[in-house]
């Protein structure tokens, strides 16, 4: 069930005005697991299993832990658990296929069969935020919860469920416990960023992705133009889509009364690399920030240490993205961008003498040069985009004029957002004109192609 | 332990965050900006609802749209059911009788002035009636069709046919638990009664059912239709990247019947029609009509219901069953098909419905199962107009009315 369809606003219709009427009394919660766990089995009625098996699994570790002398051996069980239904759902082909190959190349006459498991929908999401709630009890950051039901709502609250933002504990939770009253503010401001949030996923991610996917799917068809538009399309595509996604469920869950933390921050207009990474996915930046990147020692070891575990998080996180080589590469790519850029970014040449906008050219071609890995089907497809955007010619350009301009305007609206004449933006006139013309675009020209969030499928 | 680990990491974590302003408040970032109070949000729903409301309005004085005699939906249109809405509201206010039906009323195989609506005008000495057929449709749809977009069709004369052939076997009569990709698949029952083979998602039978009610998507469909080549406009312009699709609208509807151009590849001549000894009839044959009864047909319980309903708006209905090319029949086959049309008529004859089934046409008026070609129209509208039935009904006030006198 997907926010930009039917059926969801058929399942939301029914649910927000009972969830207002139980909100506050000893119900609410009970029907918001209820609603989240049907949410979650409309898709298939197995993963409500799934995702109740961690959530019962990180419950019953974090209250151990608490009794235990060795909450440690409990905090393992909780990220073995954890990792391992990742490595089940999400890793068993990828790694039987790379055993495969190993053992081809060692002319080894063995061969496993790989699993062939679908990966279940936001399970990469919710793994997540229930092992960063084990290991925020075992750091002492947050009490463990003591109602299963509100821990249950915790994992499976269906605005996040299956795309993020990944939630901290110590952020959900304590709303969770709240019973406030919810104001008018609340449903407007989650309109708002409803309806932004489905502009950016059907108008324009959903029109990009039909010029990305064709030129994508057989980028030996064309020639450097048109790979490179495509690659800089795929950059917004990929953005409207997710943060689409993001701006949905926080303005579905705002109507509810709850405020998800913010996940992307005009994450093009970024003047570096590092800031590219606050500004994009914030809520996962955070979290391998936080459970990988400063365990594994963070910047306290020295310059070496400091770029190793650099390197290792981004590699983790791109394998996070997805099974593939694609998505190391995606990650390594990153890895070495940041290193490049950290000392560079740091003088004060760079600091004071670099124009902002070049910064951001510079910050914005490097994010789409990364993205040809994470967008293409295999490294040799990826490498094929890079090789013909240098050889192949522009004899014929297929350039759409109209989407460009579309892009721009965005561009342009974003720059406005952070620029001093971010007035101009919150004239009462100007804000309403926008949003009708969002929905008057989203009624007349919405693409009647429907796609899935890309997102999903991590 | 816990706060040597706090200190940590604002320290560890600095290489993530440096030139990193710090994220706003949640709050603050409401949908980039974009906040509307509940005051705003009026104002914007009104001017939506306005603007939905009036731009069919004024599109439809905007966009030229003038049907000569013996118009028929284009092809290309078919599923441009606003258009076809507007037609119905033409023809009732220009026509006496409106001759409703499948691909044999709009004349598949033959040019606009060779149908059976044209014939009937031109031996009547009239211009009274008005092709409202539609290529492609089948009882199941055509009820929808009339239902939700042929509201306008009241207290008129109608010449409402009934192709055998969609009750010739369960996939035609939308029967099979198979998936089965029928035409006009919006316009079917949505959720009851049940269609085994339509197996399209909850979210496009509630989009279906959603456009059955509001104008607003129907005159985005016609616009995507008319001028965009089927497409909505941004992805047109993925396909036209060097157009404006500001001057793909010329407000000006395709009145010219497209057929010559859309058709060129399909029609064959007409010295060529199906006969008994073609190759296709033994192939058909060989597969066998397995014909549905009618007390178990869907498209036939769909028909019926189309009976009632235009009689609820005060029409008064004749139907037409068939023809049929029955010289593609026979054994068993060619017998169920004469106990169905028996049973039809039965039942046509039982709830006082005029009705005409007509005789067994030469093999050489047909270009395939239902289709006749332009001789096959001649002689049907030649035979209902001396048809006593049918005078009754659709000229009750001059019976003495006949082809030729």
């Amino acid at each position: 069930m997907l926010f930009h369809t039917w059926p969801f606003l058929l399942f939301f219709l029914i649910v927000y005005p009972v969830h207002l009427i139980l909100k506050r009394t000893r119900f609410g919660l009970i029907w918001l697991l209820a609603a989240s766990y049907f949410f979650y089995g409309w898709i298939n009625p197995l993963y409500v299993i799934l995702i109740f098996y961690p959530t019962l699994i990180d419950y019953t570790v974090a209250a151990r832990m608490e009794k235990s002398n060795r909450p440690k051996i409990w905090l393992a069980l909780s990220i073995f658990n954890n990792i391992g239904l990742l490595c089940i759902f999400k890793y068993a082909d990828f790694i039987t296929n790379n055993i495969n190959i190993l053992l081809t190349s060692l002319k080894i006459p063995y061969e496993i069969a790989p699993p062939g498991i679908l990966l279940p929908i936001g399970l990469s999401f919710y793994t997540l935020q229930s092992m960063g709630y084990a290991i925020d009890v075992y750091r002492g950051n947050i009490e463990r919860q003591k109602s299963f039901i509100r821990y249950a709502v915790f994992v499976s609250f269906f605005p996040r469920l299956l795309a993020g933002p990944i939630e901290r504990a110590g952020h959900l939770l304590p709303q969770l416990n709240k019973k406030a009253k919810l104001t008018i503010e609340d449903f407007t401001d989650g309109l708002s960023l409803f309806v932004v949030g489905l502009f950016k996923k059907v108008a324009l991610a959903d029109y990009l992705a039909q010029y990305v996917d064709k030129v994508y799917s057989t980028p030996e068809q064309f020639q450097s133009p048109a790979l490179i538009l495509a690659t800089f399309l795929f950059a917004w595509q990929i953005y409207f889509d997710f943060s689409g996604y993001t701006d949905m469920a926080r303005g579905i869950a705002r109507m509810m009364g709850i405020r998800l933390m913010l996940n992307f921050n005009n994450p093009y207009l970024a003047t570096g690399l590092g800031d590219f990474w606050s500004r994009w996915h914030i809520s996962l930046s955070t979290w391998f920030k936080d459970y990988v990147y400063i365990p594994l020692g963070g910047n306290r070891k020295g310059k070496f240490n400091t770029y190793r575990n650099m390197f290792l998080t981004m590699v983790i996180s791109g394998l996070w993205h997805g099974a593939a080589w694609t998505f190391v590469i995606w990650g390594v790519v990153h890895a070495f961008g940041r290193f490049l850029t950290r000392e560079v970014e740091r003088t004060e040449l760079y600091k004071e003498k670099v124009p902002k906008i070049a910064k951001q050219f510079f910050v914005f071609s490097f994010v789409c040069f990364a993205w040809i890995f994470f967008r293409a089907e295999n490294i040799n497809d990826a490498w094929m985009i890079i090789t013909r955007i240098f050889t192949s010619g522009a004899a014929n350009p297929y350039i759409p004029i109209f989407a460009l301009i579309l892009i721009l305007i965005i561009w342009l609206y974003q720059f406005l957002y952070e620029s001093r004449l971010k007035h101009i933006l919150e004239i009462k006139a100007v804000r309403i004109a926008c949003v009708v013309l969002m929905i008057l675009y989203l009624l007349v020209f919405a693409p009647s192609s429907r796609h899935t969030f890309i997102y999903l499928q991590f | 332990m816990s706060e040597k680990i706090t200190d940590d990491f604002q320290k560890a974590a600095a290489p993530f965050s440096s030139n990193c302003p710090p994220p706003r408040p949640a709050s603050e970032d409401a949908g980039a900006g974009i906040r509307l109070s509940a005051c705003q949000w009026v104002i914007v729903a009104v001017i939506c609802l306005a603007v939905s409301f009036l731009i069919p309005a004024i599109w439809e004085r905007l966009e030229n749209f003038s049907p000569g005699p013996d118009y028929r939906i284009p092809y290309k249109l078919s599923n441009d059911y606003w258009l076809y809405e507007r037609y119905c509201r033409t023809a009732n206010f220009e026509y006496e009788t409106l001759v409703i039906g499948d691909s044999v009323i709009w004349g598949h195989y033959v040019s606009r002035d060779n149908t059976l609506s044209h014939y009937l005008n031109e031996m009547s000495g009239t211009r009274k009636f008005a092709n409202l057929g539609l290529d492609g449709i089948h009882p199941a749809a055509m009820e929808g069709l009339l239902r939700y977009y042929g509201k306008k069709i009241t207290n008129k004369n109608i010449i409402l046919h009934l192709n055998p052939l969609w009750m010739s076997t369960p996939k035609l009569d939308l029967q099979t638990e198979k998936e089965f990709n029928f035409n006009h698949p919006n316009l079917v029952p949505q959720f009851k009664p049940e269609i085994a083979c339509y197996k399209a998602s909850l979210s496009t039978r509630l989009s279906a059912v959603v456009r059955r009610f509001f104008t607003f998507p129907n005159w985005v469909s016609h616009l995507n239709i008319t001028y965009f080549q089927g497409m909505d406009m941004p992805t047109w312009t993925l396909e036209n990247p060097y157009k404006n699709p500001l001057r793909a609208v010329t407000f000006n509807l395709q009145v010219v019947d497209s057929f010559e151009q859309s058709k060129k590849n399909i029609i064959q001549p007409k010295n060529n029609p199906f006969s008994a000894s073609d190759t296709t009839k033994d192939e058909i044959t060989d597969n066998g009509y397995q014909w549905v009864r009618p007390e178990k047909s869907l498209q036939w319980s769909c028909f019926m219901r189309t009976i009632k309903l235009l009689r609820e708006r005060d029409n008064h209905v004749f139907v037409l069953v068939g023809p049929f090319n029955e010289h593609m029949l026979e054994g068993t086959s060619l017998e169920s098909y004469q106990r169905l049309k028996n049973e039809i008529e039965k039942w046509l004859l039982q709830n006082n419905i005029a009705c005409y089934m007509p005789p067994v046409l030469p093999a050489k008026i047909y270009q395939d199962a239902s289709h006749p070609l332009s001789e096959g129209y001649a002689m049907i509208a030649e035979q209902l107009l001396e048809n006593e039935s049918f005078n009754s009904t659709i000229f009750p006030a001059d019976n003495s009315r006949t082809a030729g006198q």
